[in-house]
């Protein structure tokens, strides 16, 4: 198999779906694996809100508590990210970019404000009319190759999937990973984030690593 | 011949995506919007059936879970945006419909239909027709039982994989076992997502 990534080290078959560790997807999967464990035992930052016209600054105190759902849907997202970096099956891994977006809209959207709920909602928005184009690439691959497999797409054995094809899961891809600007948008004036709000970015980060080899290779 | 077709289907189901997309577009009203998002998400799932295989069927379920996770939780978030997640809704609180007799027929025969299919599809056909009955009937219903029984039948299914994965001879087993338990399992998320109006503990 002639991959981007370097030779694969291991390849854990379940049926037709794969798994494949090559040293690119190990990378990415040591660190999504890294920030997962950091937002599973890492506390909520303190907020530090300063009076304007005045000398006034109040520091906000976050409990873990009221951030237990962010936690867990970061430490999901990170789950979701860990199997997208390293699926070695093409609709697998468009469900779990889909999954990666649901749970960056749980991550911005747990916080009780219009203004936060106003961006998590429009980003929703995005992240699931880009389904479209995630499915649709997927679909194209699987019906002018015959097959889903990253592998066996790889190997040249079967013809190499169209452009079209590859230009929409690179699309989809991008509308799923839009999270951080919706995040930012909404965390860095209003909302109290840290460090869960990281993994909206560092998954988002990951899915467009992996997409440029997946598409590069198919 | 079956390229041709295939490639007239895509570009209708395109063509279809890309109205939604416009309609998005121009439309600015929230609500509305969220209403759209339905549209846009039938070519994505029109797109995979169109490799008319079995492994189309075998993509869709996932595909369809996920985009109806994705617009519960948006549902859910537009209700919070707007402030009127504490509405109580109850039932559809038309007189006909929560006096008259049709609705417990309609569900039973729903129901029983969707027995007589089994699987995936039986499951989501008599999930439907336990959703109509408590919607005419606004009933209380216990969600922790719900659960469990969601719980217990996932359960079987799964020990039924491990059966044909362990024990092939008793495939036939298996199979029965995985029918009933994905009935089972689907039939009761589908009452659950439908009649999970706000939160439990209210």
């Amino acid at each position: 198999m002639s991959s981007l990534g370097g030779a694969p080290w291991y390849i854990l078959e379940f049926g037709d779906e794969l798994v494949y560790f090559t040293p690119y997807t190990t990378t990415l999967l040591i660190l999504a694996l890294v920030f997962t464990v950091l937002a599973l035992v890492s506390r909520p930052e303190r907020q530090v809100e300063a009076l304007f016209g005045t000398d006034a600054i109040y520091a906000k105190d976050t409990t873990v508590d009221q951030m237990r759902f962010r936690r867990f849907m970061a430490i999901a997202c990170g789950c979701a990210s860990m199997g997208a970096v390293v699926t070695g099956d093409l609709f697998n891994f468009t469900l779990f970019v889909a999954l990666v977006g649901i749970t960056n809209v749980g991550i911005v959207a747990a916080v009780k404000n219009r203004h936060v709920q106003n961006a998590a909602f429009q980003y929703g928005l995005v992240a699931l009319t880009a389904t479209v184009p995630l499915f649709a690439g997927a679909g194209i691959v699987a019906a002018t190759t015959g097959t889903l497999s990253i592998v066996a797409l790889a190997s040249g054995t079967v013809p190499q999937a169209p452009f079209f094809a590859r230009a929409l899961l690179c699309l989809g891809v991008v509308g799923e990973g839009m999270a951080p600007f919706y995040a930012a948008k909404a965390e860095m004036f209003r909302a109290p984030g840290a460090p869960y709000v990281i993994m909206c970015s560092l998954s988002s980060l990951l899915i467009f690593l992996r997409v440029a080899e997946v598409v590069m290779v198919i | 011949m079956i390229w041709q077709e295939y490639s007239v289907g895509l570009l209708v189901v395109l063509a279809c995506g890309i109205v939604a997309f416009v309609a998005l577009l121009l439309e600015w009203d929230d609500l509305h919007r969220l209403l759209l998002i339905d549209l846009v998400e039938i070519p994505s799932l029109g797109v995979i059936a169109l490799l008319g295989t079995d492994l189309a069927e075998a993509l869709i379920l996932p595909g369809l879970v996920v985009g109806i996770a994705e617009l519960l939780a948006l549902s859910q978030i537009y209700l919070h945006k707007e402030g009127i997640a504490d509405r109580k809704v109850s039932g559809l609180n038309i007189e006909v419909i929560s006096k008259a007799d049709a609705p417990v027929i309609i569900s039973v025969i729903l129901i029983v239909y969707g027995i007589v299919l089994s699987g995936f599809t039986g499951g989501g056909i008599a999930g439907l027709g336990i959703v109509f009955f408590f919607m005419a009937r606004g009933a209380k219903e216990h969600f922790s039982l719900l659960e469990m029984a969601s719980g217990v039948s996932w359960a079987l299914w799964i020990a039924a994989f491990f059966v044909f994965m362990v024990l092939p001879q008793y495939w036939f087993l298996a199979l029965m076992g995985a029918a009933i338990g994905i009935l089972l399992k689907v039939t009761v998320k589908m009452a659950l997502v439908g009649m999970m109006w706000g939160r439990p503990d209210e």
